[in-house]
């Protein structure tokens, strides 16, 4: 069972000061999935996230992936951070933006060239950006910004995706390029592990979910673990969540 | 033309002018960096905390070499750095604070040091103050080796490091989740930073050496989006300023080099900030203006166009039956003017009517399918009529 998690969490414990942000989650994600964390703000999500990329030292726990030690797998991870934490002034153009994800791959020394800007083109192709290549960053909007962000993370050709809100404050039809590209992921039998929000999607888009508030909640197919009770549990009692049919027009 | 020529003929002053061009070409490379990862401030820091190390690199080996110099100056600067690293990451204290504590604490300390060395007996008075603020005249032809040796090390750095440097200050968290060491590189580019500046101190001095890490860049973002352009013209900036700094202040007795290069380097900052095309403010005002003055200007075509609903189209209406349509911000008349350039209205008469071409703009405005019958523009337009 062990080679088939894209990653595994076990006892994970992270403390930024005396209070822990998680207390002893554990997780498995088979691969392939198409997993959603969800949680109250505060719940320690994007903390998970980032702990499971190495940036931010837990106080305790193991995190694989494939297998192996999470420091030791770096290349076979892909991150889409939140919009919001870089400089969307900064001098650089849409392209070169997307040929970072290759900087991993690259190594020392070396400089991007041909390979690395057909890749990126490619990839701008695939989240419908490729017109937008040769602009400078500031003139985006923040469905663009997030479609450059997901064009960077496809040239790191990652076999396991990691993404901070990427349905945050992005119009109907980035959401639907973007959940069409998740399944492509998916299809391709790649993972995907969102921070997510929108708890009216979730069944739609997803096919595992992790809900979370510092402790784990429950984790396991959406169809199992998804219901009142378990998001009760989540947010607290304060939460009136009404099953709503979800959106399913975006076409 | 001659006394430029001169200048340049002068052997001393030509020393002065490369040294200066030279510190003020790696500062502003430097300055680059430090201003996109929003370290502005960490430039300032630096160069005041390298001045208790030139005054105790002075005090244990009574020497005044450069060379021995710029080494105290550089490990200070470098400890200030750490401090501000680590008191950063272990207490509740802020960038900027810890920045701020850092530059006077090392600051009070050298000047304090400074003073004791004044006293000295033997101390030889005059050389150490300069470091204060700058004395480029001062700088000999083996500081020039020097200085290449440490500002060409610095700018390789760069070279050899560039992608990882632009992805350290465009998403350093990405940049983690490759695998980079980013605390490692940070270190370096700190490094890298702390040598442009202890190079720079003897000609411009511990007080103003940060605004040649900030004013070139804060320019040269000025003029251009992509990095690679920027740290070019960042660096010229710098050179520039550094160099025209140091040649006025050496043709006039007694005025010192840093301010006179800080007033170059904010010279330059300001007509940037100016009239930098796409980024300038002066191009921005005359855009906004020209946006609204068109903006305005179609208001008046939409109001001509509904006048002219009430008769047939092409019935002249005066500037006077205009006016009255609404409250407008502005001149009818110039608006008219600007319609008429734009060959939209012209003159008939007394009045005015559309062009074939201001009416079909009037529709799209009022969002109107061209081809739209009278009886649909009546539905449309219900109580959009003058008043």
């Amino acid at each position: 069972m062990g080679d088939a998690l894209a990653i595994g969490v076990e006892d994970l414990t992270v403390a930024y000061d005396e209070t822990a942000v998680l207390w002893d989650v554990d997780l498995e994600v088979p691969k392939g999935s198409l997993m959603a964390i969800v949680g109250p703000n505060g719940a320690g999500k994007t903390t998970l996230i980032r702990s499971v990329l190495g940036l931010t030292k837990p106080a305790a726990g193991r995190i694989t992936i494939d297998g192996r030690p999470a420091s030791e797998a770096k290349r076979l991870i892909g991150y889409v951070p939140q919009r919001g934490t870089v400089d969307w002034d900064f001098p650089t153009t849409v392209l070169d933006v997307v040929i970072m994800g290759r900087y991993g791959a690259l190594g020392w020394l070396k400089r991007p060239g041909r390979k690395e800007r057909d890749l990126a083109l490619e990839a701008l192709d695939q989240v419908g950006m490729q017109e937008f290549a040769s602009r400078h960053i500031s003139e985006l909007s923040g469905g663009q910004q997030q479609r450059v962000f997901l064009g960077r993370a496809l040239v790191q050709d990652a076999s396991v995706y990691l993404m901070d809100e990427p349905f945050q404050g992005v119009d109907a039809a980035t959401e639907k390029a973007i959940i069409e590209l998740l399944r492509g992921f998916k299809a391709q039998g790649k993972t995907v592990v969102c921070v997510h929000h929108d708890l009216q999607t979730v069944e739609e888009y997803f096919d595992r979910v992790l809900l979370l508030n510092v402790r784990r909640i429950a984790s396991g197919p959406v169809s199992e673990v998804f219901n009142q009770d378990n998001l009760r549990l989540t947010y607290g009692g304060r939460l009136a969540f009404s099953r709503r049919e979800p959106a399913r027009s975006l076409d | 033309m001659e006394a430029l020529l001169s200048w340049v003929d002068d052997y001393t002053l030509r020393t002065v002018a490369l040294g200066s061009a030279m510190l003020g070409l790696v500062s502003g490379v430097l300055g680059t960096f430090a201003l996109l990862r929003r370290q502005s401030l960490l430039g300032d820091a630096l160069s005041h905390a390298a001045l208790p190390g030139i005054a105790l690199a002075f005090l244990f080996t009574r020497s005044k070499s450069i060379l021995v110099l710029v080494m105290g100056a550089a490990v200070a600067a470098w400890l200030g750095a750490l401090l501000i690293d680590s008191v950063v990451r272990n207490t509740r204290v802020k960038t900027d604070a810890a920045m701020a504590v850092v530059l006077s604490v090392f600051f009070g300390v050298g000047l304090v040091l400074l003073t004791y060395i004044q006293r000295l007996p033997d101390a030889g008075k005059s050389g150490l103050d300069t470091f204060l603020f700058g004395q480029a005249a001062a700088l000999l032809e083996r500081d020039l080796y020097l200085m290449a040796a440490l500002g060409g090390g610095a700018l390789l750095v760069v070279a050899l490091l560039w992608k990882e440097f632009k992805l350290l200050a465009f998403d350093p968290g990405f940049a983690s989740s490759l695998g980079l060491p980013i605390r490692g590189l940070e270190r370096v580019l700190t490094t890298a930073l702390v040598i442009a500046i202890v190079i720079g101190l003897q000609a411009v001095g511990v007080v103003l050496m940060s605004a040649l890490v900030v004013a070139p860049a804060a320019a040269a973002r000025q003029w251009t989006n992509r990095l690679s352009a920027m740290v070019v013209i960042s660096g010229g900036f710098g050179a520039v300023s550094g160099a025209s700094g140091a040649l006025i202040s050496s043709s006039v007795p007694r005025l010192p080099t840093g301010p006179m290069i800080v007033i170059v380097a904010s010279g330059i900052v300001i007509l940037s900030l100016l009239f930098a095309p796409r980024r300038g403010l002066v191009i921005g005002a005359l855009r906004k203006r020209a946006g609204r003055k068109r903006l305005r200007s179609e208001v008046v075509l939409v109001d001509l166009y509904l006048l002219s609903l009430q008769h047939e189209v092409r019935h002249p209406h005066t500037t006077e039956s205009i006016a009255g349509m609404r409250y407008q911000s502005g001149d009818v008349v110039a608006s008219l003017d600007t319609l008429t350039a734009r060959g939209l209205v012209a003159r008939s008469g007394a009045g005015w009517v559309l062009t074939e071409t201001g009416e079909r703009l009037a529709k799209e405005l009022l969002m109107l399918e061209q081809d739209a019958s009278e009886a649909q523009l009546a539905v449309a337009l219900a109580g959009r009529a003058p008043r």
